[in-house]
């Protein structure tokens, strides 16, 4: 199974963008060889799907890269270090990157995973989407589809 | 000796949101010791307004990512009240199951990944992952389980989306339920090991004693996790009993300067939410086994150490686990009823509740003729629970002063104390209703 995650704050503005790009794809039915999964804060989970029948994970989240607001950039986890002032994992605080440190230093089964990063223009305490982000909702929704494909490929 | 000491904690880690830490002591003397949430309001009381019946609990379910489930009970169960809908045994039950694995998923991440690198002397759980894999591992391996357990009946853990009001859009079916079983019966060694941890580390919890009020749901029929009365429980052990439709005059809320949050109290200065109140006010209403976790860890109610709501959780995983057996195993005798969700009978205002891991969650909202959403109000746990810590720092710093403890060694009891309640602080944001004068 290949698995596309979003992950964010539903009600933190353009931090939501990995949450609607899926919401996008289930709406439009584009979900028809993967799983599409709302993973909202609750990154942990994605230990869940790390084992040998993941065939390939994309995670789109909105991240901070120095970019223009609405422009994308796709990474491997390798690629990067968390920057990100938490402790680590929490009941609430959830660093992706860290998670994913986490699995393999524990022993798990790690599936090619590529990261689908947006730069937001505004995170704030509010639902809805900058208007450059909702425009492109079809531009991230193709790059992550085609990027499971890329991903499996490694 | 009279010393001076500053503690500053800008954003306490391992907790949701934004919590300061601020002491200040000169010559021996406490200037200052606050507990400041500077959290901004969130507004989904707002968000709510002009909203259909059926819409309220997916937007209220974002809340929390943690609590979503109970969010989303409890702002069904409030619909369900204000529409005059009655749900059946069966959608109590599935419910009640689903809750389960809630409380389940976040304390077994509480305890592992809060308080058992504090217990260990680690800034969290990376360091341990070397010293302590096979701990981590375990930990691991139960978090999966409830998100598993969570997402195989509500459609997903985080955000779910079966529950609806009047019932479930899809109910799970017995070969779902039997899966739900295995799965969890295949954990058990990990729970006998788990609490075979947290008692070796028991002796590293702060010894404390800061008797308040408790306040949480109690049910004749249940621990009173999914649905019951609001109870209190003071440290003499006297109860009292209100409807969930007095909660407000339970919880009266007030302003205080320190938090952009509400606080609130009800018989003394201030009351705790939360695992260790819910043990306090229901410890009788404990599976057995839960009951005899209690006992290894030498915990009974009245346990007035706020340190042990962490002990406390892990009684609740234990509970969850067999009272979640006893309930599957009821519902597979029975068979699942392809049950239609309940109409509403009217459009009126009503309040209800539900028990979230960080303790008792209250929803209200009214509606108007066309099912369209006119009001609403949400009294999330921690906040109830900001008014205690300020109470329990008002406690405890003169203590650690009289104990001649170090600065360092003040800051992480203070911390500790903080996430012993796991607050989530974002969450607990509460608008102001004003009145503009000018």
């Amino acid at each position: 199974m290949k698995y596309l995650f979003g992950v964010g704050n539903y009600s933190m503005f353009d931090d939501s963008i990995g949450i609607k790009v899926v919401e996008y794809i289930s709406e439009q039915g584009l979900d028809k060889n993967f799983q599409a999964i709302d993973l909202s804060g609750n990154a942990i989970n994605l230990l869940a799907y790390f084992n040998e029948e993941t065939e390939s994970i994309v995670i789109v989240d909105s991240a901070n890269l120095g970019l223009n607001p609405g422009e994308y950039k796709i990474f491997a986890p390798s690629q990067v270090e968390s920057v990100k002032e938490l402790a680590g994992i929490s009941t609430h605080e959830g660093d992706i990157v860290k998670i994913i440190t986490l699995a393999k230093e524990t022993g798990y089964t790690i599936p090619p995973i590529k990261f689908l990063g947006i730069e937001p223009l505004l995170i704030q305490n509010e639902f809805g989407l900058s208007k450059k982000l909702e425009d492109n909702l079809n531009v991230y929704a193709k790059a992550a589809i085609d990027l499971l494909d890329l991903a499996n490929l490694k | 000796m009279k010393k001076d000491i500053n503690i500053n904690v800008h954003h306490v880690t391992r907790v949701e949101g934004h919590g300061n830490i601020h002491v200040n002591i000169k010559s021996g003397k406490i200037e200052k010791c606050e507990w400041q949430v500077p959290e901004s309001p969130r507004f989904f009381e707002a968000m709510v307004r002009d909203r259909h019946y059926s819409e309220v609990a997916r937007i209220t379910s974002r809340i929390c990512g943690i609590c979503s489930i109970g969010h989303t009970l409890a702002a069904v169960k409030a619909v369900e009240t204000a529409l005059g809908m009655e749900v059946t045994k069966q959608t109590k039950k599935l419910r009640t199951l689903i809750k389960h694995a809630e409380n389940f998923d976040s304390h077994v991440l509480h305890v592992y990944f809060l308080v058992a690198p504090d217990l260990l002397g680690a800034p969290s759980v990376f360091p341990l992952i070397p010293t302590h894999g096979e701990v981590v591992k375990r930990a691991l391996r139960l978090k999966r389980l409830g998100h598993e357990w969570g997402s195989a009946l509500a459609g997903r853990t985080t955000h779910p989306t079966t529950i609806i009001p009047g019932g479930f859009s899809m109910l799970p079916t017995v070969e779902t339920l039997q899966a739900v079983k295995a799965k969890i019966l295949a954990h058990v060694d990990d729970l006998v090991e788990t609490v075979a941890t947290v008692k070796a580390l028991a002796p590293n919890i702060p010894a404390f004693e800061s008797p308040t009020e408790y306040l949480a749901l109690a049910s004749k029929e249940e621990y009173g996790l999914y649905d019951g009365v609001i109870q209190s429980t003071l440290p003499d052990g006297k109860k009292e009993q209100y409807p969930l439709s007095a909660y407000k005059s339970v919880t009266n809320e007030y302003v205080s300067p320190l938090s952009t949050a509400k606080y609130t109290k009800n018989k003394m200065a201030s009351y705790a939410a939360g695992a260790l109140a819910r043990f306090n006010n229901n410890f009788e209403m404990l599976h057995p086994e839960a009951r005899k976790v209690a006992d290894a860890l030498g915990m009974k109610p009245v346990c007035t150490n706020p340190y042990l709501n962490s002990a406390a959780q892990l009684v609740e995983i234990v509970h969850s686990v067999y009272d979640s057996l006893k309930i599957i195993d009821e519902l597979i005798a029975s068979g699942i009823k392809n049950e239609k969700p309940v109409a509403p009978t009217k459009f009126s205002r009503g309040a209800n509740g539900t028990e979230v891991p960080r303790g008792i969650l209250f929803h209200e909202y009214e509606f108007d003729k066309d099912g369209m959403c006119t009001y609403g109000n949400c009294i999330i746990p921690t906040n109830q629970n900001h008014a205690n810590i300020q109470t329990d720092f008002n406690k405890l710093v003169p203590e650690l002063l009289a104990a001649g403890k170090t600065k360092e060694e003040m800051e992480l009891a203070l911390e500790m104390l903080v996430r012993a309640y796991d607050p989530c602080i974002s969450c607990s944001t509460h608008f102001l209703n004003v009145k503009f004068v000018e």
